[in-house]
Order: structure tokens, then sequence, then C-alpha cells
């Protein structure tokens, strides 16, 4: 999936007074992909599109689009338009006005405008509300205007700033198809911030995800689920259980530690580098790849006595609140029929388990 | 998102600035440097000496002025805040959202027309041989000499800052977390005893604000003292006239000015330390 | 929570008597008004009750003053010149304090801001003072000045609210789809400011045009500044005064009725639709 970049950014660091929003960011976005950054707030996520919109210069590092710096150039010389988070339409023009917004600034003749708007208001099935007032509009019909009026002069790049975050949880979902197929059908680059798992993963070919300035993985939805990459990405997406210990062997069979919750050993093959004897390494484990039962499983591997302290059902699946005689908490999640016949009242004893593949070792202990 | 100044920025700051530095600062900074100058042969003559300051403050009349206006601003300011509070706390409380909206677009109509007219207007109701007397009259009262008394300047302070009062003093009302008051009702607190226990000290800062600015506008104003109260007793602002009427005292009339422009800051110091005390941790 | 007699929580006796109270407030406030309205069409040389008959006669005899007529435009002018004046450095002032953080904005703000908190005898011997001493004083441009000085800060507070309510991103958001700063002040943030610009031009114009009655009441001349009124009125209670007190307070009670209906008005008329299904 190697393919043309479009954006880079080269050691950009934003400062705000002594306030380091973000740290020496190095990342490439690729034409025609989608791409989320994600990250809970003040994690530098706004900031970095804010940049690359023109919003706020780089303090140090450069930004190029497709090649070129545009740290010098100012917002409204650049072709990086933005659907903001509060949409910013604006409420003293109709919807085929915000729509010719863009095109009007750059000095489009009337009749072209018209034209233009006409194909993105059909385009976003919003034709038949053209002459409608912003505030006559519903929640969903704003995100098509919004969208319409920076997709217009037809860029290279759109920018999204958590754009779904005013709408309610089913409107969300159908609104992330239309981005998708959006984005697919035009193969404009849209680079999306949000804070929110779902519609990052729903929606990316590559996820960002940063925290406290610092890009902690990128990589695919898949991957970083699969194998988060630091501690702070496997706390972030909260989908995995974590173990910290000392490594005491380290052999073609396998990494062992010794934890809080006993011995563990993980395959070789599930760490990126080789640790060191002696160190302190962190395992994390899927929620969703650990076992249960009520005797200690025959292999002997990962075992982890438990008591169950909570019960969560969502929909098909529930999650287990299991805790470790030393107080650490962990997570199972099943299906329900995997769960029938486990006894499961608050207090009761239970083992966990979990295979040695699928325990990663994470970067910074 | 630029830091650097914009010939875009300052042509919409600058204007202003410029305005109020030509002709709001510098007549301020004048009226010190005025104070200053001498007068001889009814013409003022720019100087540095402080004769002007030793001779208005070592007079009785200054002093007596100045005691007069103090009083009279504080009890105006007193019983406009104790008369604009019910008022302020019904508009707030009882009355529908919509009934609130009329009541402050009304309120807000007198603070914008003429106030000298309004007070030109209470003769027709305090004279002699008006309104009031007659009213009076047709009871077999009076009739009562009200014109060119204190209580007639206080009449007419009360015009100048009841609507601002009770705009201000809602203003604070309207924001109080309701649920303090049903809590406060909720642990056995009377209806008047919530009042005083829970909205007042809620309310406090725009309260307090609300009697500075009446304090303000009563302790400055001198239409009130002399078309209501006839010029006596002497106020500041009528002595500041009479003193630039007499002989082209500009500048001993700048000491008075100046002397306002201390107290009134000093008032307005110790009113928002008071109105904010303990409120800022 | 308004007006529910239900409530156990409230006393009806309470309700209705503060009810009453306000009324009473509004009818000590508008008393003056009021009484200046009806008896400038009273016949009577002496305004009290009973009243006299129906008469414009006050109003005629103003009208034959060929200096109330002067007064009259000079009012306009001035009253239109400070005002627009006013509402251009306001809207500067508060688009500035909507947009810049900057050293010393404190000061600037309270240059801004201050001016009508200074009582007008004090600012008016100042100005008088200073604009005489630079040879500006007496004619209709100091009158202006000095309007300005007092006017322009209500047009600041004004524009400033209104500006307040402008989502944060309305400008960026131009600026981001090819507006540049000019473009955006002209496309954006004037039609959205435009109620309170023409609000602020009018109460702006009120209080000018009141500041001036009081000039305009004493000699029908230029003369605005409070120490060259003093001196009138005292004891004269003249029907005539009521009818040009009640002109006064039509126009200006018609210029904050204005203002205040363009400020209080939505932006549309609709109301936002229900989230209906797409």
């Amino acid at each position: 999936m190697q393919r043309d970049t479009l954006v880079s950014f080269e050691g950009v660091v934003k400062r705000f007074g002594a306030y380091v929003a973000v740290q020496k960011l190095d990342f490439q976005i690729h034409k025609g992909e989608f791409l989320a950054i994600m990250g809970s707030s003040g994690c530098g996520k706004t900031t970095t599109l804010r940049m690359l919109a023109g919003l706020e210069a780089p303090s140090e590092g450069v930004i190029r689009l497709s090649g070129k710096p545009i740290n010098d150039l100012p917002t409204w010389s650049r072709d990086t338009p933005m659907v903001w988070q509060s949409l910013a339409l604006f409420p003293f023009l109709n919807v085929r006005e915000n729509v010719e917004f863009a095109l009007k600034m750059r000095g489009v003749g009337k009749a072209e405008r018209q034209r233009r708007a006409e194909q993105w208001l059909d385009r976003m099935q919003i034709g038949e509300f053209a002459e409608r007032n912003i505030a006559q509009l519903s929640g969903g019909q704003r995100q098509r205007v919004a969208l319409a009026r920076s997709l217009v002069v037809e860029p290279e790049i759109l920018l999204l700033d958590e754009p779904l975050s005013a709408l309610d949880a089913a409107l969300k979902v159908r609104m992330q198809s239309v981005l998708k197929n959006l984005q697919r059908e035009t193969g404009i680059t849209f680079v999306y911030v949000t804070h929110s798992q779902s519609e990052a993963f729903s929606m990316a070919d590559r996820v960002v995800i940063m925290s406290r300035g610092v890009i902690e993985q990128i990589g695919t939805p898949q991957e970083i689920y699969r194998t988060p990459r630091t501690r702070f990405v496997a706390d972030f997406l909260g989908s995995s259980n974590i173990f910290t210990g000392k490594v005491t062997s380290v052999g073609g069979a396998g990494i062992a530690l010794q934890t809080d919750s006993g011995p563990m050993q993980l395959s070789a093959s599930n760490a990126a580098s080789a640790p060191v004897v002696g160190s302190t390494a962190t395992v994390t484990v899927l929620d969703t790849k650990m076992r249960l039962s009520v005797t200690p499983p025959a292999d002997g591997v990962n075992v982890v006595p438990v008591r169950v302290i909570g019960e969560e059902f969502v929909g098909a699946t529930a999650t287990l609140y299991l805790e470790t005689a030393k107080g650490q908490e962990i997570r199972v999640q099943k299906g329900h029929e995997e769960l029938t016949g486990l006894p499961l009242g608050i207090g009761q004893a239970l083992f966990t388990s979990w295979s040695p593949e699928d325990g990663h070792l994470v970067a910074g202990g | 998102m630029r830091r650097h100044v914009t010939l875009y920025g300052l042509t919409f700051s600058l204007p202003l600035l410029i305005w109020q530095v030509l002709f709001f600062v510098f007549p301020l900074v004048f009226l010190v440097a005025l104070s200053f100058w001498t007068v001889k042969n009814f013409a003022m003559r720019p100087d540095f000496d402080t004769i002007n300051w030793v001779t208005m403050f070592s007079r009785k009349v200054f002093w007596q002025a100045y005691g007069t206006t103090f009083v009279l601003a504080t009890a105006a300011a007193a019983l406009t805040s104790i008369l604009a509070f019910p008022c302020a706390y019904a508009i707030a409380f009882k009355l529908s959202d919509n009934a609130r909206r009329w009541a402050v677009f009304l309120m807000v109509i007198p603070f914008f027309t003429s106030y000298l007219v309004r007070v030109y207007s209470w003769q027709i109701f305090l004279s002699d041989a008006g309104i009031i007397n007659v009213l009076l009259g047709w009871i077999g009262l009076g009739p009562f000499h009200m014109l060119n008394t204190v209580g007639a300047t206080i009449i007419g302070y009360l015009t100048l800052c009841f609507p601002l009062a009770v705009l201000l003093q809602l203003f604070s009302l309207v924001f109080i977390d309701r649920t303090l008051i049903e809590a406060a009702h909720n642990m056995r607190c009377g209806r008047l005893r919530t009042v005083f226990a829970v909205v007042i000290p809620s309310a406090r800062v725009g309260l307090v604000i609300a009697a500075l600015f009446c304090f303000i506008l009563s302790f400055g104003d001198f239409v009130s003292p002399i078309y209501l109260g006839g010029g006596d007793p002497t106020t500041l602002s009528i002595l500041i006239t009479d003193t630039t009427k007499s002989g082209q005292q500009w500048p001993r009339a700048a000491v008075i000015a100046l002397t306002m422009v201390g107290t009134l800051l000093a008032v307005a110091f110790l009113a928002v330390k008071f109105a904010y005390k303990g409120r800022t941790k | 929570m308004n007006g529910d007699d239900e409530d156990i929580n409230r006393n009806r006796a309470v309700d209705w008597g503060l009810k009453a109270y306000i009324i009473a407030s509004f009818a000590f406030v508008f008393a003056p008004i009021a009484a200046s309205f009806v008896f400038s069409f009273n016949a009577d040389r002496f305004p009290s009750i009973p009243l006299g008959g129906f008469s414009l006669e006050w109003y005629k005899a103003v009208a034959a003053d060929p200096l109330v007529w002067e007064g009259l435009r000079n009012t306009l002018m001035v009253g239109i010149v400070a005002g627009v004046i006013s509402t251009a450095l306001g809207f500067g002032a508060a688009y500035t304090d909507y947009r810049y953080k900057f050293f010393g904005k404190q000061v600037y703000l309270a240059l801004a801001l201050l001016p009508p908190t200074i009582p007008v005898i004090i600012l008016g011997l100042a100005m008088l003072a200073y604009l005489s001493r630079i040879n500006l004083s007496g004619n209709a441009l100091s009158v202006i000045i000095s309007h300005v000085v007092v006017c322009a800060p209500f047009a600041m507070a004004i524009i400033r609210l209104r500006l307040s309510q402008m989502d944060p991103a309305l400008e960026p958001a131009a600026w981001n789809l090819g507006a540049s700063e000019w473009k955006t002040m002209r496309h954006v943030i004037v039609p959205f400011t435009k109620p309170a610009i023409l609000g602020a031009l009018f109460i702006t114009m009120a209080v000018s045009f009141d500041e001036f009655a009081v000039a305009w009441f004493v000699s029908g001349l230029n003369e605005t500044l409070p120490v060259k009124v003093l001196g009138f009125l005292q004891g004269q209670v003249s029907p005539r005064i009521n009818a040009i007190g009640t002109f006064v307070f039509v126009t200006s009670m018609t210029l904050v009725i204005l203002a205040q209906v363009l400020l209080s008005g939505r932006t549309a008329t609709a109301r936002p639709a229900a989230d209906e299904q797409e």
C-alpha cells in the first residue's frame, strides 16, 4: 500500500508560550488515504490539524504539501479546507451561499459558482434545501452543507476536526459511512481528528495515536488494535490487559517474565526487539483473548487466579471484571454462550489464562 | 495566529485609542495641569503653583459642599439599592421569561432618554401648585413645600439611578443557581430568610456594583441639586459651576473636579474590593 | 418556575405584592415622561391638575421659533455624525478585544469603556478647558468630539456582546475557505455583527441626542458642555419645555426601541428544525 506522499511533517514543534503542544512531529500523509489522528483532549491532535490548515504557525520544523514547504503560507492561500467541530456555517448566509463562499473568495464567476455549488448540493443530497437558512436544517443536513462547502473547491486534501461530535449515536454511524464513501469516491485525502476510537477505526486507512504532543503509534486500525506498540496505546484503547514485570529469560522458545500476577511467557516473535534479561517489560493481552475456567487449565501457562468483581452486558458480549490477589483489575470479554456454565457471582474464584501467542511486548515499560 | 502587528489589526484598534487619548486622557491630564495655573486680572496663566489647592482645601465652603455631596450620594446609593432590590428580585424570580424580557426592555428605555428633561418634569409633580399638592388638597392635606428641598434632590437622584440599579441587580440575580434557593428551602430556610441568607450573598458583586454606580452618578450630578434642590445645600458640582463663573477661577474648579475624581476612584476601589472579598481563591 | 400557582413553596400574597411593586417602579420611572407628554397638550399656562383643554398651542409656539429649528438641525447633524464615528470606533475596539491579545490590553479596554463613568460635569470642565486651549471649542466640531468620547464606549459594549455570540470558528473558517482578513471582515464579521452595528448607531445617536438636548434646552445653540448649561431653567415651568421635552422623549425612545428590537432579534426568523430522519 505504498503511495505518494502528500503532506509531510518534518520535525514540527508547536509551543504556546512555555507550553509545548506538539513536540518533534515526523510523519507523512499519503495521497488519497483516510488518516485519523486520535488522542484525548490536549494531546496535540487539533494543533497538528490547525498547523496543516495554517491556523497556527509551527514554532520549529517544516510542513510540506506536495513537496513544497507551506509554513509561511497564510490560511487563505492554502487549499486545505476544513470541516469544523462546530461546523462554523455562516448563519447569515443560506445553504447555497455557504457552499458558494469559497468559490466567491477565489473570484469564480457567478454562473460557474452556481453550477459547481449545484453539483455539490446534489451530490450531498441537500439540493432541495439550497435556499434555506442554516437554522432551519437538522444536524445531519448541516453536516452535509459543511462538507459541500469545503469540497466545492475540489481540494486535494480535506481536514476534519471532530465533525461528528454533535450528532446522536445513530446519525453518527450513518455519517461515518457517508464520509467513508465520499472519500473513496473522490479519492481526496481525508485527515480526520477525533477522540473517538470507534470513529477512527471504522473509517480510517491509517490511524495516528498521539499523547502529550508525541505520536505513540501509526498504523492500520488492525495493527494498532492487535499489537499496541506502547503502554499508552494499550491503556488508551482500553481493550487489552496489561502485565508488567521483570524479564527472566530470553530465548528461541520465548520470553519469560516474573510479574505481580505470577510467571508469564510469550512467543519471541511478539516483541519488536528482544528485551534484556533483568529489565522491566510490559505485556498486553487483548481482553477477547483471555480464557476463563473454574479449575486451573492443564498446560499451566500464564494462569492467574482471580475473583469476580463485576460484570457488564453489552449486546452480544459480556465484559467480566476480575481482580487478582494483588488487586490488579483484569477484564475478559466473551460471548454469552462461552460464559454459560461458569459461575459468575460476585466474589467467585476463577482462573484466567492466555496463550503465549496472544501476549505482546510493548515499548516503554 | 500571527503575533506581529499588522496593518489590518491597527486599522481597527488604533482609531479609538487615538481618539480617547487625544480627547479623553489629554483633557483629564490638562485638568491636572490647570489646577496649578494661576489667575491674575481675570486671566489664566500657565504656572506651577499650589495656591489653588491650598485655597480650596482651606475653605469651609468647600468641605461643607464635600460633606453634603458625600452624604447625599451615599444616601442616594443606599436608598436606590434598597428600593430597586424588590423590583429586581421580583423581575428575576416572579415573572415569566417573556414578561422579564419586556421588563428589561422597558427599564432600558429611560436609561437612554434625557435625564434633564425627566428631572425637569418632576417639577410638574412637586411644585407648590403641582399634581401632588392638588391631590393632597382633595383629601384636605397640605400644601407642602416640596420643590427646592433635599427630598426633591433625592427624587432626582432616584430618577437618575433607579433604572440602572434595577438592571445591574437583575443581571446578577438571574445568574443565581436556582437549586441553591431550593436547597435552602429544603433545609428549612424560610422564604424571607432565604433572600438574606442565600440570594443577597450570591448576588453580592452585582448588588455592590449597582450601589457603586448609584454613588458615582449621584456624586457627580448637577441637574437634580439645581433644578429640584434649588441649589441649596451646595454640592460639589454646583460649586464647580459657581467657581468657573466667578472671575475665571477655572484652576480652582479643576481642584474641585480632581478631588471628586480622587474620591470616586477611592470609593470604586473599596467597593470593588468589598464586592470580591473572599471570592478570589 | 414561572407563575405556577400550584407551587407549594410560594405565597400568593407575596407574589402579588412583588408584582404590584414592579408596576409601581415602572410608574415612578415613567411618570415624568408621561407627565411631560400629557401637559404638552394641555391648554393651561401652568401644568397641574385638573387638566385644561386639549391644545397644540405649545407645539405651534415651539415650531414658530427659528432657534428651535436651528437647534434641531444641529442636533440631527451632531447626532448622526457622532453616532457614525462612535459606532465605527466602537466597532474597531470591540473587534480588537475579540480578536487580539496584546500587552496593555487592560489599559486599552479601560480607555474604551471608562468615559461614561466620569461625571459629566468633570468631563465637561476638562473638555471645555482643553478644547478651548487647542482652539476647538465653541463649534459643532467640539460637540461631536466630546460626544464621541462618551458614546463610543456604548457602541463598543453593544458590538462586543454580539461578537461574543459568534462561533469563534467562523472567522478562521472563512480564512480557511480562501478569504483574506479584509474579505473576511467584509463578508463574515460585518454581516454577522450588522444588527449590533445598527443598534449601536441608534443608541449612540440617542445618547448624543440626549446630551445635545441639554444644550438645546438652554440656548438652542451649539453649546452642549454642561458648564454652559447652568443657570437656566431655574424656577421656570413652561409648557413649551414640555413640548420640546416630549419631542426629545419620543425621539430617543424611538431610537432606543429600534436598537433593542434589532439587538434582541434572532438572525433568522426560523427555529432550528428538529433532527429529522434523513
